[in-house]
């Protein structure tokens, strides 16, 4: 295994370990506010970690340069597609969760 | 390399099996976008581990498409749920 995939390789882990985290957060928290959380925050790090690591594992190609896009529209399509989804549940009326209550 | 991104893969499409869970049993529409807003996104990720899994370069391409297409999808479908919990026609 030479230096770059060694690389490679715990930035792929890193982002599974991210995953796995971002759909615990999902099946586990008690609303939608709070299950917005980690879902973004499991789809921007644990796949910008991803493609960055396959990235650094095809060295200086066009491949590079495509994933490098990929990964920058993933940081500004999750960040907005949960500000929208947020937004659109604050207007519906869906009320945050408060300590006590019912999971919903 | 090839099976440690097999197994990575794997790992990253039992994650999307998982996050369906929620699309199913979702208490509200906005709850079910969001499972299948991440479960394209867990695809996305798994599309771009098959192109050097598989050594095919235009898998990416692809990749390239979904993103394109899963953000827009989402936007519009939230932009229209926001819209009708208002009562306007937008």
């Amino acid at each position: 295994m030479t230096a770059r995939e060694g690389v490679a390789a715990v930035f792929c882990c890193v982002g599974a370990l991210f995953f796995v985290l971002g759909t615990t957060g999902l099946l586990r928290m008690p609303d939608l506010f709070s299950r917005l959380h980690p879902s973004t925050k499991c789809d921007t790090l644990g796949g910008c970690s991803v493609l960055l690591g396959m990235a650094v594992y095809s060295g200086l190609s066009w491949e590079l340069a495509k994933l490098l896009v990929v990964a920058l529209f993933l940081l500004i399509s999750s960040a907005t597609c949960g500000h929208a989804i947020g937004r659109a549940a604050l207007r519906q009326g869906i009320r945050p969760w408060k300590k006590g209550e019912e999971k919903r | 390399m090839d099976r440690f991104l097999t197994i990575i893969a794997a790992l990253i499409a039992a994650n999307a099996l998982l996050c369906l869970y929620r699309a199913a049993v979702g208490p509200t529409v906005l709850d079910r976008l969001l499972a299948v807003n991440i479960v394209g996104t867990k695809t996305l990720v798994v599309v771009v581990l098959v192109t050097f899994i598989q050594a095919e370069a235009f898998f990416l391409d692809v990749g390239m498409v979904y993103a394109l297409l899963l953000f827009v999808v989402t936007v519009a479908f939230s932009r229209y749920l926001e819209a009708e919990g208002r009562g306007e026609d937008r």
